[in-house]
């Protein structure tokens, strides 16, 4: 096997002459992650700022004020408090998803039950974050009504209060709630409409979209570079070295055997590249490193022996490599390197995993994924290992029954 | 290693009977010759004569539809490997990793024939400097002139010392001084002992190199011997090629009658409506008489065409067609 590594030494020096091509095989799969990583955003939340203006400066617009910030909403709104001028600039700056004005008297006006105007201000550049504030400011006014016509004496009576009521106001104005509580329960207990909440069935929590998305991009870098380097049978063909071969006593087999090894190296490179900025990106446990880069490893030499066989059934080399591209994309849409086979529709996913791509990545999203390393199934390495044996002895065959000696 | 086989044998490669038929189409019909260590062996003829398609089926690239190739006594068909390890090809089209520095394509050949290690640097190294190229070494092909291909492409068939070459039409395209120093290196491997076949449509070529040589047009070996016995087919004859009109059963008898009238070496090659072709001795002074006789039979002489003999003129005086055409 001496000649297989000569072979591999060869091309190996071959592509370090030619190595803008192995930067484009690496090159567009990391711009189009980049592009689709910088898009999904590693699924971070939106966040927004609100702009407050308290001219009333009472209990009851502080109460407006701590509602925004409590629970789920304060982890999607910051609120800070300004003045109008300062507030209006900045949502007209666009540094702020809006700005709401609490009026002066506004208290008073509320517990007068009087007309008040609360002025809220949208970001027109957005438009998730200023309709949420628009609804919960729409629901705090819902709210406040029906907390007017049910609490309105004990609401009176507590803002009426000095800054630090005693205990025993503060417990005649609970006694008094509690009191109304109990007033209105029979009318509200047992409720009217019967509400039964069902638990959805627990799921695996799926992993981040953009993490779903590397696979594919892996994938991509693996059919680029696979593909490119099976057009070299064309180019030594074209180049005379091939049938100089035949004129040796050096064994076709072997020379496959190196080009095949050169290809891998070649493959392990541009997506272990891939794959070590994903591992990064997506903090991956890098004990899942080695055994995500022999997949990608085999799955390259699968891929090379194939498109190498493709390669070899037509007569010129400009026909081979046309249809050979002609295959490439509709392979990596079909493969999920455009979008990944989890969010597919169930039967797209099952079309998906069939391409050779499509299976690779799949089980590739399993390795990054599951709770350990080599998690691939022995039955999926068993197919990619006969894949490539199939492929590279039908690559053998062809070399030796004519490709090479035209 | 070869050359412990080659030294048991004078002749180096033997072709008996060999046929290569691509459906009806015969490329080469029963040929045979031989060809010794220490000469160079010519195989001539014009383009799609069938020598490329002879070599192949030497070099095993082919399979012989019959007859068979022996190279160092080796059968290229059923001992092929041996064979093929005697035998060194210099392809008629440059055959290099154009992108693979020149000493690395020597390399990669040298391991292709089974060298290794020291034996293989310093053969490489040799080679390097024997064509030329020792100061380029690390540099790839694709920065060369068309000559310094044609060298590398010359150093890659020799590097593993083959006692049998095959040099494939190896000067075409090749600017005189890169084909004086290709003619070099044939001798020199020659002089070191080696055989070699040489193909080529260029009969100045053959001329210079062959020691012995074959003529091949149509696939059919139509003559072969050594470049002396070759010439002396022709005699001392001149070939007088003439342009113009001409009659062609007048024409016919009148080149007949002056034969009768004592010019027996006067021989009628070819004719066809504007030309004829004759070969004669000392063509020169029989001219007046020609010019008349032709001028008897109401043609007329535009051109006159007057060759002293070599192997184009023999190639004509076989064949009737021009070597070139």
């Amino acid at each position: 096997m001496s000649f297989a590594l000569t072979s591999f030494k060869k091309d190996i020096a071959r592509w370090r002459q030619d190595y803008m091509a192995v930067i484009i095989w690496l090159a567009i799969p990391l711009m189009i992650g980049g592009l689709i990583t910088t898009l999904m955003g590693s699924d971070v939340k939106p966040h927004g700022t609100l702009l407050l203006v308290d001219e009333d400066q009472t209990f009851l617009s502080e109460l407006i004020v701590s509602a925004y910030s409590a629970g789920e909403l304060g982890e999607l709104l910051s609120v800070e408090k300004t003045d109008f001028d300062e507030g209006f600039q900045r949502v007209n700056d666009g540094e702020a998803s809006g700005l709401l004005v609490i009026p002066k008297g506004f208290a008073q006006a509320f517990l007068e039950s009087e007309p008040v105007t609360l002025t809220l201000r949208t970001n027109p550049s957005q438009t998730i974050l200023p309709g949420i504030i628009t609804n919960v400011t729409e629901i705090l006014l819902d709210a406040g009504f029906y907390a007017h016509q049910l609490f309105g004496d004990e609401i009176e009576t507590f803002t009426s209060m000095t800054d630090n009521p005693s205990d025993a106001q503060v417990a005649a104005i609970a006694v008094a709630i509690q009191n109304k509580f109990e007033s209105v329960a029979p009318k509200l207990y047992p409720p009217v409409i019967e509400i039964e909440i069902v638990e959805p069935p627990q799921q695996e929590p799926r992993p981040p979209l953009a993490l779903l998305f590397m696979p594919g991009i892996i994938l991509m870098a693996v059919v680029f570079s696979a593909n490119g380097l099976a057009g070299d049978f064309w180019r030594e063909r074209e180049q005379g070295t091939l049938r100089r071969l035949v004129f040796t006593p050096a064994r076709m087999s072997e020379f496959l055997v190196g080009k095949a090894l050169a290809a891998a190296a070649i493959i392990s490179f541009v997506g272990g590249f891939t794959l070590l900025l994903g591992f990064l990106y997506h903090g991956i446990a890098f004990a899942r490193l080695p055994s995500s880069l022999a997949w990608i490893a085999l799955s390259g030499i699968a891929l090379f022996a194939w498109f190498g066989v493709l390669q070899m059934l037509f007569s010129n080399q400009k026909t081979a490599s046309v249809f050979s591209m002609m295959l490439v994309f509709p392979l990596l849409m079909a493969g999920g390197s455009f979008f990944p086979l989890a969010v597919l529709p169930g039967w797209i996913a099952a079309i998906g995993r069939v391409a050779p791509n499509g299976f690779m990545a799949d089980r590739l999203t399993t390795e990054i994924t599951a709770s350990s390393a080599w998690s691939i199934d022995a039955m999926s390495w068993a197919t990619v290992i006969l894949a490539a044996t199939v492929g590279l002895s039908i690559c053998a065959w062809r070399l030796r029954a004519g490709f090479a000696r035209t | 290693m070869p050359q412990s086989d080659t030294v048991l044998f004078t002749t180096m490669l033997t072709v008996k009977e060999l046929s290569k038929n691509y459906g009806d189409f015969v490329a080469v019909d029963r040929i045979s010759f031989s060809a010794d260590k220490g000469s160079v062996f010519g195989l001539l003829g014009p383009n799609g004569a069938g020598k490329s398609t002879a070599i192949n089926c030497i070099a095993g690239l082919l399979k012989p539809t019959s007859g068979h190739a022996a190279v160092a006594g080796h059968d290229v068909v059923s001992d092929g490997k041996a064979a093929r390890q005697n035998l060194g090809v210099v392809p008629q089209e440059l055959a290099l990793y154009e992108d693979l520095p020149a000493i690395e394509n020597l390399r990669y050949w040298g391991k292709a024939y089974g060298l290794g290690g020291k034996a293989l640097e310093d053969r490489v190294t040799e080679v390097l400097e024997y064509i030329g190229l020792n100061d380029r070494a690390k540099d790839v092909p694709k920065e060369f002139s068309g000559g310094m291909k044609r060298r590398l492409n010359f150093g890659c068939g020799i590097v593993h010392r083959p006692p049998v070459i095959l040099l494939d039409e190896p000067t075409v395209g090749v600017d005189p001084q890169s084909r004086a120093r290709l003619f070099d290196m044939v001798e020199a491997e020659r002089d070191a002992g080696a055989c070699i076949v040489y193909t080529t449509h260029y009969m100045e070529e053959a001329e210079r190199l062959c020691d012995s040589l074959a003529i091949i047009d149509h696939g059919k070996l139509i003559a072969k011997g050594s470049v002396d016995e070759l010439r002396a087919k022709l005699g001392a004859r001149d070939v007088l090629q003439l342009s113009g009109h001409f009659p062609v059963e007048p024409t016919k008898q009148a080149i007949s009658a002056l034969v009768e009238r004592g010019n027996a070496d006067l021989e009628f090659l070819a004719q066809e409506e504007d030309s004829i072709t004759l070969t004669l001795s000392n063509a020169s002074q029989h001219l007046p008489t020609i010019f008349d006789a032709v001028a008897g039979t109401g043609g007329s002489v535009s051109e006159t065409n007057l060759r002293s003999p070599n192997l184009e003129t023999l190639f004509l005086l076989l064949t009737g067609t021009e070597l070139r055409e």
